[in-house]
């Protein structure tokens, strides 16, 4: 097996260009798994873990771009108040090890529908960047899942970076999971209740072939909030955006948990983190 | 220098673990090592139509390919006994590769040799085979109309039936009766080192260096299989990565890391991987467990009946013995305990931690918290109540401590003042619960006499040696601080030698005997080496302590003096350098007082547990939990504390999370990692509070300690499930209690 260490962004594109088959390799927390497994058996690796402009932030416009190789760590130590609802997801990814390597391109780049980036990411309404020597393409997080562990980057592409609104909503992240760390989620619920906009965003984890919005629990919520008043929100209506949120997932029986369940849960989380989120709006900057 | 035994001493072998310098079987390094590999069976039943061996021959780096065609007969093959009575003891009693017939999923039906680890997985990966696939039988559900009952368990050691008293009727004319069944996942073992053996041969001879809970076993099982004598079979084990119960038995891969040895003309190393240690050292087995009590309104239990059914593989009548705690640990005049059994295509199970006991007395001990429920009494004040001075045969117990237990425990987890009203105190979304469980581990009294040996040097220092390995649990730290007390010396002049079956047998560290069976040949050998310097003293006419009686001398920090007058003495070491003596040694044996006793003889415990859950989730997380326990004499309470600690995490892992299921259509184990075989982590591991009652007892052996292995498990369960049913108001009556079961009310019922 071939190993491809470009030196920059450019170096690193012109290789994924010439070898579209090689796999590229980040924090490598699902890299090794797949290649310990005999799951994946990749002709060539692309560590990408020499390009530094994977690892930088900053603002670009109306948007917080954050590069692909930014670790969860990171994200929690340094971008909290910006993407608090992605911080908050973060901090159930695995155990300390893993935060320290993993990063949003890599559960991107796997995109397997229990990634726990994606529900806020969704509910964030984020971009993901793609780039390739043709061109760099930015695609709305909701158009990147294609299936199970499949998505719009074609071979010759590498994840850039993924942006979202420089001034986030309040943001909520609910996970449950059968213990306390190292878990991969049963199913999974992020929130994003925007004032100025008067929008919802949601995303829903582990309870489909990919990661979910709920788009009619979305609209149902931002038409029936008391966005002018800030009043609690009526019962009725948080317990009628948890069932469309519970209807919206597409869950499967699997070892993890029963279809039944996880809508079930799903309503439960989104009425959680709609109490959570419109009583503490936090989040912002 | 005051005596070590009952101090919290450090480890001794912790440096050599932490540093990485204590060499593990695997890393037994060799010139000309070769690496093994088994290749495990794709059907669960059926037969294998053709190997197609030229690709993975064609790989490179292979020295041989093992196959039922060419791999040779074994001699003698045993039938399964455990390990603990100190005979061959095959984990089940088959050896695979001896003709085309496949049991079960991962039955070893090829062995690759090659250059490296690697060398070997890659030609592994390219042996073509090719199967005629039967339909699996492997679950209680597709078993259950073919269940039998079992006359025996454990290869004829004990009857499977159980009964006193007439059941039947004392339930019909019971007061008050509770009807319960439970379904139990399987559980594996999972020690974080996957079982290992390193063989290699001189001669006719082969030396093993296999990660094993009992050289002894290994050397006894392996002589057997190949038909050669246990002189040309050295079994040696310095450092065991966990054992569980997964390496109390002796495997093929073991006798197979020794035949491919020959097969190649080189030593071979041969490590089962992860997903392989799911399916080739034992499993706990999925069983089903019904229990009926019946009691009059003042609590008093007049009959137990209990029945357990499991699914075993088809050579073996393996069940966990699950109601060896029940018959006893409760008085009751009309009992009745069996086990059925359905025989199915998979290996045959083995001892898991608490093996039998930690399921059978979940179902006891949650039933004894419904009954205490009906009844409206304390669930403590119940067991204390019923838990009688005699066992079931009448004979009082080498030593007591339950209620002592239950009620210490009571203190320190602060139950006093419980409102026993399931589902009244909630906190946020979480309602919250407490639990009590009794606890009781045999004692058991199967092992031949123990030998161990002192030797000293003629400049004071002290080897002790017995051939049962160290496996992880502190023996060396433990038997060192028993031979330096009975010899009377520094710890820092004595090492203790294990592990090696060319020294003085010991039995396999099983069943909670370990430490019982070790510190009692290592005690009788200090002790007889003391007394023969002694008497070696009192008899030299040279000696300052000459013509004293032996009686009249003690021996401290290798110097013995006149108890009359501590000016008059000399130390070892002079004694035996005016003799011109290099050294001395002296062999130690203990008798053990054999099963029919006339004692009761069970470890006893008690176990509280508080409990979060999630109202809505279904997600149970433990607070805290309180273990106290009456092992008789601790040896070393830091030692002692990890024991039952660990014990008590596997019992909330048992509780929550540890399950695993055969796929019916398949007949194979569903999860084969520790990334889907779920385990407590740090973050799920509450506050723990261990707590000792001291207890003599003077029938176990010469220091009185029962063990602490497997005891800190039983009841762990039990206490959360009732302590869940305090929180919810919902019995919980399958393990593990997933947020499912809790929510969907707690299994069959
Ligand atoms: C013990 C353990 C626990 C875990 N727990 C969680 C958890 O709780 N929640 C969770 O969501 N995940 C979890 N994971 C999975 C994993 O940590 C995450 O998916 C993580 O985000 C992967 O990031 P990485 O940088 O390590 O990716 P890598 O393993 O390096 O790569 C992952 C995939 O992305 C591709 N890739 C990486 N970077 C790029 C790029 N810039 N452009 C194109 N493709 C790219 C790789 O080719 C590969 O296909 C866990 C993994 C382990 C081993």
């Amino acid at each position: 097996m071939e190993f491809l260490q470009p030196a920059d962004w450019a170096e690193a594109l012109a290789v994924k260009a010439a070898h579209p088959d090689a796999l590229p390799i980040a924090g490598g927390t699902d890299v090794m798994v797949d290649l310990n497994f005999d799951r994946a058996r990749p002709g060539a690796l692309l560590d990408l873990t020499r390009v530094t402009d994977l690892t930088d932030w900053g603002t670009d416009g109306d948007w917080l771009r954050v590069g692909a190789g930014v670790t969860y760590r990171r994200l929690i130590d340094e971008l909290a108040g910006r993407v608090p609802g992605l911080a908050l997801a973060s901090r159930t990814v695995g155990s300390p090890q893993i935060r320290n390597r993993g990063t949003v391109g890599g559960n991107l780049g796997s995109a397997s529908p229990a990634g726990d980036a994606h529900p806020a990411l969704l509910a964030a309404g984020a971009l993901v960047e793609l780039a390739s020597v043709r061109g760099t393409r930015r695609v709305p997080v909701t158009e990147y899942f294609t299936g199970p562990k499949r998505s719009v980057r074609t071979p010759d592409e590498l994840i850039a970076a993924f942006l979202v609104p420089a001034r986030p909503g309040a943001e909520q992240f609910a996970k449950v999971g059968t213990r306390n760390a190292m878990v991969i989620a049963v199913c999974s619920f992020a929130l994003s209740l925007d004032a100025a906009t008067r929008t919802v965003g949601t995303g829903i984890g582990s309870a489909g072939p990919t990661p979910l919005r709920a788009t009619e629990a979305e609209a149902f919520l931002a038409a029936e909030l008391p966005w002018e008043t800030r009043g609690a929100v009526p019962e009725s209506v948080a317990a009628r955006f948890g069932e469309l949120v519970g209807s919206a997932a597409r869950p499967i029986d699997d070892v993890r948990g029963s279809a039944d369940y996880r809508r079930h849960a799903l309503a439960v989380l989104a009425r959680r983190a709609l109490a959570w989120a419109w009583t503490d709006p936090g989040g912002a900057v | 220098m005051s005596p070590v035994v009952g101090k919290p001493v450090n480890r001794v072998d912790g440096p050599d673990k932490v540093t990485g310098t204590g060499r593990y079987c695997g890393e037994i390094v060799l010139p000309g090592l070769a690496y093994g590999l088994i290749v495990g069976a794709a059907v669960a039943n059926g037969r294998v139509v053709s190997i197609d061996e030229t690709a993975a021959r064609a790989a490179g780096g292979v020295f041989g390919i093992m196959t039922h065609r060419n791999t040779p007969k074994v001699a003698n093959q045993p039938r399964l006994i455990p390990s603990l009575a100190g005979q061959p003891a095959p984990g089940e009693s088959f050896f695979p590769m001896q003709d085309d017939v496949v049991h079960y999923w991962g039955q070893p039906v090829a062995l690759v040799v090659a250059d490296s680890e690697e060398a070997a997985a890659h030609a592994a990966a390219l042996l073509d085979i090719t199967y005629e696939p039967g339909v699996p039988v492997a679950t209680i559900a597709d078993g259950r109309a073919s269940a039998t009952q079992a006359k025996t368990l454990f290869g004829g050691l004990m009857p499977a039936t159980d009964e006193r008293g007439d059941v039947e009727g004392a339930l019909a004319a019971a007061e008050v009766t509770v009807d319960a069944t439970y379904h139990f996942a399987a559980n594996h073992h999972n020690p974080l080192e996957t079982s290992v053996t390193t063989a290699q041969w001189d001669g006719d001879r082969v030396t093993l260096w296999d990660s094993t809970m009992g050289v002894r076993a290994s050397q006894l099982t392996v002589a057997s299989l190949l038909g050669i004598p246990l002189s040309d079979v050295r079994v040696i084990t310095h450092f065991v990565g966990g054992g569980f119960g997964s390496k109390a038995m002796v495997w093929p891969h073991v006798t197979l890391a020794a035949m491919a040895a020959r097969h190649v003309g080189r030593p071979v190393r041969l490590a089962l991987t992860r997903p392989q240690s799911f399916t080739s050292n034992g499993h706990r087995e999925e069983q089903e467990q019904r229990i009926t009590l019946g009691a009059g309104r003042d609590g008093r239990l007049t009959a137990i009946r209990h029945r357990k059914l499991s699914v075993t593989s088809p050579f073996d009548d393996w069940a966990e013995p699950a109601t060896g705690v029940s018959t006893q640990i409760y008085g009751c005049d009309n009992y009745l305990g069996d086990h059925q059994l359905i025989h199915g295509n998979t290996m045959t199970p083995t001892f898991t931690r608490a093996p039998g006991e930690s399921l059978g007395s979940f179902t006891l001990e949650t039933a004894m918290d419904r009954l205490a429920y009906e009844l409206g009494m304390d669930p403590i004040e119940l067991r204390i109540m019923n838990h009688p001075p005699v066992d079931n045969h009448g004979n009082p117990w080498s030593s007591d401590g339950m209620a002592d237990c239950l009620r210490r425990g009571a203190d320190l987890f602060g139950w006093a003042g419980r409102d026993p009203t399931p589902g009244t105190r909630q906190e946020g979304n979480d309602l919250i619960g407490t639990g009590v469980a009794g606890a009781g581990y045999p004692v058991a009294f199967m092992m031949p006499v123990q030998h161990a040996r002192a030797r000293i040097f003629h400049d004071g220092s002290v080897v002790i040696q017995t051939s049962a390995q160290e496996f992880g649990i502190g023996v060396t730290t433990s038997m060192s601080q028993v031979g330096a007390d009975g010899l009377g010396v520094d710890m820092d002049v004595l090492r203790f030698e294990a592990g090696d079956t060319d020294l003085p047998n010991t039995t396999s560290a099983v069943g909670s005997m370990g430490a019982t069976m070790q510190s009692s040949a290592v005690h009788n050998a200090a002790t007889t080496l003391r007394n023969d310097l002694i008497a070696h003293a009192v008899n030299d006419g040279k000696s300052p302590l000459h013509g004293l009686s032996p009686s009249s001398v003690k021996v401290a920090d290798g110097r013995m003096t006149s108890t009359l007058d501590p000016s008059i003495g000399e130390s070892y070491a002079d004694l035996l350098q005016r003799n011109r003596l290099l050294d001395m040694e002296a062999l130690g044996s203990w008798t053990p007082p054999g099963m029919d006793t006339p004692h009761g003889l069970l470890t006893f415990g008690a176990q509280f547990a508080e409990v979060a859950v999630d109202k809505d989730l279904g997600l149970v997380r433990v607070r805290r939990m309180t273990g106290v326990f009456a092992p008789g004499r601790v040896l070393n309470p830091k030692l002692a504390r990890s024991q039952l600690l660990g014990g008590m995490l596997w019992g909330l892992g048992q509780a929550l999370l540890e399950g695993n299921q055969i796929d019916r259509q398949s007949g194979r184990w569903a999860l084969n990692n520790l990334g889907e075989y779920l385990v407590p982590v740090h973050a799920d591991i509450p506050d723990i509070q261990v707590d000792f009652v001291e207890v003599e007892d003077d029938v176990v052996g010469p220091l009185g300690v029962k063990g602490v292995g497997e005891v800190g498990q039983v009841g762990a369960a039990a206490a959360i499930a009732n302590a869940v049913f305090h929180a919810t108001g919902r019995r919980m009556n399958e393990l593990p209690m997933t947020a499912e079961v809790v929510m969907n009310g707690g299994g069959p019922g």
